[in-house]
């Protein structure tokens, strides 16, 4: 009897252990196959971007989010377009809009930039009005409104003159001040060899980047924007053989899938889509050689490339004890030497753009601390006293999406490729003209054209017939 | 009718044995030839009673327009499939192709069957061919969706009417038509019997849609390919249709106190469905949506029982038919070439095809019922024997052919007119194949309104 009830036991231990270990797990597999789980037998990656988007934006940068957001804004139907956008960096590492020195002015020369930089403006102080998501904490963009101030010696002080004319022209608030007025209002400042000054007062400032694209992404994905972590390596296109009138055999094509690629794996999901935004800043170029753009004989419409190409600009950041106090403006001398004061803490933010001949290399985001040395503090201590006792806690490089033909944004679509439009080639003036660009380029593909800013001279054409739009002065 | 049924299964021979350059034209050429010979089914000499009788199938004046119909959606489907499987190896566009020859060889049996069993038997048979066609080779990841939607609501209206089917078998001894019109009434007194009513119905109501039980429509026909929609709008549907008028004649005298929450489920589906159309993007969605609109006018006019209400219904099943089913054709030409279904994005179409604008503009005046098509011959009839049934009605049957107008005015006018967007420039031309597909959908519907005693049924 002891035997059979200690070999009961000894089951009932064995069969128990098992049996609730295997009950466990059973209940574990029903539960998760309920409806209402995700478990499902078939494993989907749940990464991959969906089979079909309407609207497919290349590049989660601050112009890609902005038209995402724009896009979803003029849809008249909750739900009416699906729109994804594909970023292959989610930390934004090499991204030119968190690397940027984030600042926002009117003083261009070209009608255009000014109307898109205040009505970008306009829109940045009214953030709240468009990007505010209801239970989550409002926006702050940390806008320091102290303005720029561009110094002008004798040769291009007429250029700066003309430039304020069109400014005042457009709206923009700037005023011209002559050097002792310059030395009365910002007495650190070494007046020497400055013939004029162009100094904004309204609208002009700077904000932090990072604040405004993912505002900007909050809200477009409130809106149901989906968005993909993955890389465009491809595209599967049709390709329309057309004469011109001049005889000339042309390639239109028009793109019928997106291919996009998981990181680090070598899984691919293609997207079919019926409009593609290149929006990839710095890496468009490359993205447009995929189109065939700019592989043709060079004196074809095909054979044009995409001047989009990075270009590296390096920033420094400078303490300074006695440096300029809290209002000074964004400073940028005739020389191209520019800083600005970040935070309270006596730091500044100081670069300058290199000669066209020494252009940094660009396969990584190194800094080189000569050129600072060489080429930034000489003229910076120069124009400020108060710098030539700085020292450097902390630099960093990004690029630009430099426009190497005129330095201006590129907005339409390609002439060869029928559903791809480009929002691209801003050359560093991308971020404070985004929210604008993003309005225009949803007007673009919902309206047929533009609505509210003309952005008609900005298009491909300005390529095709070789005519730049150059700005005068340029940083 | 075996002249019809046979050659519709030695088409799944000719689909696998010919060369694969030959299959799209050998298939629709084929098919084209059994859609001919089943226009001799309108030859029928008498007014009641059935034709081109056998065992187990025979047609009769309210079979016959909805075989015809089925027999003439073949070739069209297989023309309208061409372009999107031209891609895909040649054993998968044979497999595509006998799916669809299946479900004709399927709703061919429905149709004409004489036994109710072999009707629900092909009405549940369609559903596997249709799944798979959805499922397979649907665009997107939510077909998966969709097909369950679709199965499972159609099943679970079905299982009630096996149980009734096999309750009447044991009760009335037969379960043909060719019988139970005479059989002696069932005696329906007891509240069970009101269950039996509602289980004859159900399944029909479900695959109507009646608006309340019509989910599935939109999902299945957005997520189907082309063929797959064409089928689901023009026939599919039509087989609830069918089905409820064949099984009502049992089910007297119950119609007459159960039938007042369908019909006003069906009118004010007709008054919700439309208000939804008009809120649309989806191109497809708004056609799926106004196929459940029409449809519950048919299931209303169904219910009430009376001849004129019986002739519209029919009328309005097969002009819908015609209809939507060409209304999605566009809906896909226009998807072929830019990829997306929203309308936002394929605006001024009649700048840049011209032709096609026309048929657009046929098939929209077809859907909102412009005389003197048959599709106002149909609603006419059915919102006349409405009044009849109660003056009520016309509330909501006006209001519904007032939105109709409108959603239909509004799908013309948003793909069509307007401005052209800038990414719409390169699109490739219409093929002549596509001009054909919509030849031969909206010539049938033309001609119809000279000969509507075609499909009128039992004469009026």
């Amino acid at each position: 009897i002891i035997f059979i009830q200690l070999h009961l036991v000894l089951c009932n231990h064995l069969i128990s252990s098992n049996f609730t270990q295997d009950q466990k797990s059973m209940k574990k597999k029903a539960v998760d196959a309920l409806p209402g789980s995700s478990w499902s037998p078939v494993l989907i990656n749940p990464n991959l971007p969906p089979e079909r988007a309407d609207i497919v934006i290349v590049g989660g940068g601050v112009i890609g989010w902005s038209i995402a957001y724009w896009l979803k804004q003029k849809e008249r139907v909750r739900g009416g377009l699906r729109v994804i956008v594909v970023e292959r960096d989610p930390t934004y590492s090499r991204a030119s809009t968190v690397l940027s020195a984030g600042g926002i002015r009117q003083q261009f020369s070209l009608l255009e930039n000014i109307h898109l930089s205040l009505a970008s403006a306009d829109f940045m102080r009214n953030i709240n009005d468009h990007l505010f998501v209801l239970k989550e904490d409002p926006v702050d963009l940390q806008f320091n409104h102290s303005g720029y101030m561009f110094l002008a010696n004798e040769q291009v002080a007429h250029i700066m003159e003309e430039n304020y004319r069109t400014q005042r022209s457009a709206g923009a608030e700037v005023s011209l001040l002559s050097p002792t007025q310059v030395k009365e209002k910002f007495p650190w400042i070494n007046t020497d060899g400055v013939a004029l000054a162009s100094y904004g007062l309204e609208n002009e400032g700077w904000f932090d980047p990072w604040s405004l694209l993912n505002a900007f992404r909050r809200k477009a994905v409130s809106m149901g924007v989906v968005q993909c972590c993955g890389e465009v390596t491809g595209f599967k296109y049709k390709t329309n053989v057309v004469n011109s009138v001049d005889g000339e055999q042309m390639f239109i094509r028009r793109i019928q899938s997106v291919k996009v690629q998981m990181p680090n794996s070598l899984e691919y999901q293609p997207v079919e889509c019926a409009i593609v935004v290149n929006a990839a800043g710095a890496f468009s170029g490359k993205l447009a050689e995929m189109l065939g753009i700019g592989s043709s004989p060079e004196d074809s419409i095909a054979g044009i490339p995409l001047p989009v190409e990075p270009r590296k600009r390096y920033i420094y950041v400078v303490h300074c004890p006695d440096g300029p106090g809290l209002d000074t403006p964004f400073l940028i001398d005739y020389s191209g030497v520019y800083f600005r004061r970040e935070g309270l803490g006596g730091n500044y933010i100081t670069g300058t753009s290199p000669e066209e001949d020494e252009e940094p290399d660009t396969s990584n985001l190194d800094v080189d601390h000569e050129f600072f040395v060489d080429k930034v503090w000489p003229s910076l201590a120069h124009r400020v006293p108060a710098f030539e006792k700085l020292k450097v806690t902390s630099a960093w490089a990004g690029f630009y999406d430099y426009n190497t033909f005129d330095q201006n944004g590129i907005i339409g679509v390609h002439p060869l490729i029928n559903n791809m439009y480009f929002a691209t080639g801003f050359s560093g003036h991308g971020l404070q003209q985004s929210p604008a660009v993003g309005r225009g380029v949803a007007e673009l593909i919902l309206d047929g054209n533009f609505r509210t800013l003309d952005l008609s001279g900005l298009s491909f054409r300005r390529i095709l017939t070789q005519e730049p739009m150059l700005e005068r002065n340029i940083v | 009718m075996l002249k019809i049924l046979i050659p519709t299964v030695m088409l799944v021979v000719t689909t696998w044995n010919v060369r694969a350059k030959w299959l799209w034209p050998a298939t629709l050429t084929h098919s084209l030839l059994i859609s001919m010979l089943s226009l001799t089914w309108f030859a029928h000499t008498s007014e009641t009673g059935w034709k081109s009788l056998n065992s187990y199938m025979a047609t009769d004046l309210i079979s016959t327009p909805l075989l015809v119909l089925s027999c003439w959606l073949l070739p069209i489907m297989i023309l309208a499939s061409q372009n999107h499987l031209s891609q895909e190896p040649a054993n998968r566009q044979r497999t595509y192709i006998s799916l669809l020859i299946s479900l004709q060889i399927f709703l061919i049996l429905a149709f004409s069957s004489t036994e109710i069993v072999l009707f629900f038997l092909m009405f549940e048979a369609t559903l596997i061919p249709t799944l798979m066609i959805i499922t397979r080779w649907g665009s997107q990841a939510e077909r998966l969706n969709a097909g369950t939607y679709f199965l499972f609501y159609t099943l679970a209206g079905s299982l009630p009417l096996l149980v009734s089917i096999l309750y009447i078998q044991t009760c009335a001894g037969t379960t043909s038509l060719l019988i139970l019109h005479y059989a002696p009434a069932l005696p329906m007194t007891s509240f069970a019997d009101k269950l039996l009513w509602a289980g004859c119905l159900l399944a029909f109501l479900v695959k109507m849609p009646l608006y309340g039980i019509h989910l599935w429509l939109p999902k299945a026909h957005v997520e189907a390919p082309i063929a797959g929609s064409m089928v689901l709008a023009a026939v599919l549907l039509k087989l609830g249709g069918y089905g409820m008028m064949r099984i009502m004649v049992i089910l007297e005298p119950l119609t007459k106190e159960l039938c007042y929450p369908f019909i006003i489920l069906a009118l004010w589906g007709v008054i919700m469905t439309g208000s939804i159309c008009l809120r649309q993007t989806d191109l497809k969605s708004l056609i799926a949506y106004s196929s459940v609109g029409h449809m519950g006018l048919v299931a209303a006019a169904i219910l009430i029982q009376t001849p004129w209400s019986f002739t519209g219904a029919l009328i309005l099943m097969i002009a819908h038919g015609l209809t939507s089913s060409a209304l999605f054709c566009l809906a896909n030409t226009n998807y072929e070439r830019t990829h997306s279904r929203t309308m936002l994005l394929a605006r001024g179409l009649q700048a840049i095809f011209p032709l096609m604008a026309s048929w657009w503009f046929l098939a929209s005046l077809a859907n909102l019922a412009l005389p003197p098509l048959p599709n106002l011959m149909g609603e006419l009839m059915i919102v006349t024997s409405l009044f009849n049934w109660s003056w009520f009605t016309l509330l909501l049957t006006g209001a519904g052919t007032l939105i109709t107008a409108g959603y239909s005015l509004y799908m013309f006018l948003m793909t069509q007119r307007g401005p052209l967007p800038v990414h719409i420039l390169g699109l490739e031309p219409s093929h002549s194949r596509e001009h054909l597909l919509l030849t031969l959908h909206l010539l049938p519907l033309l001609l119809l309104i000279m000969k509507p005693e075609l499909i009128w049924g039992w004469a009026i």
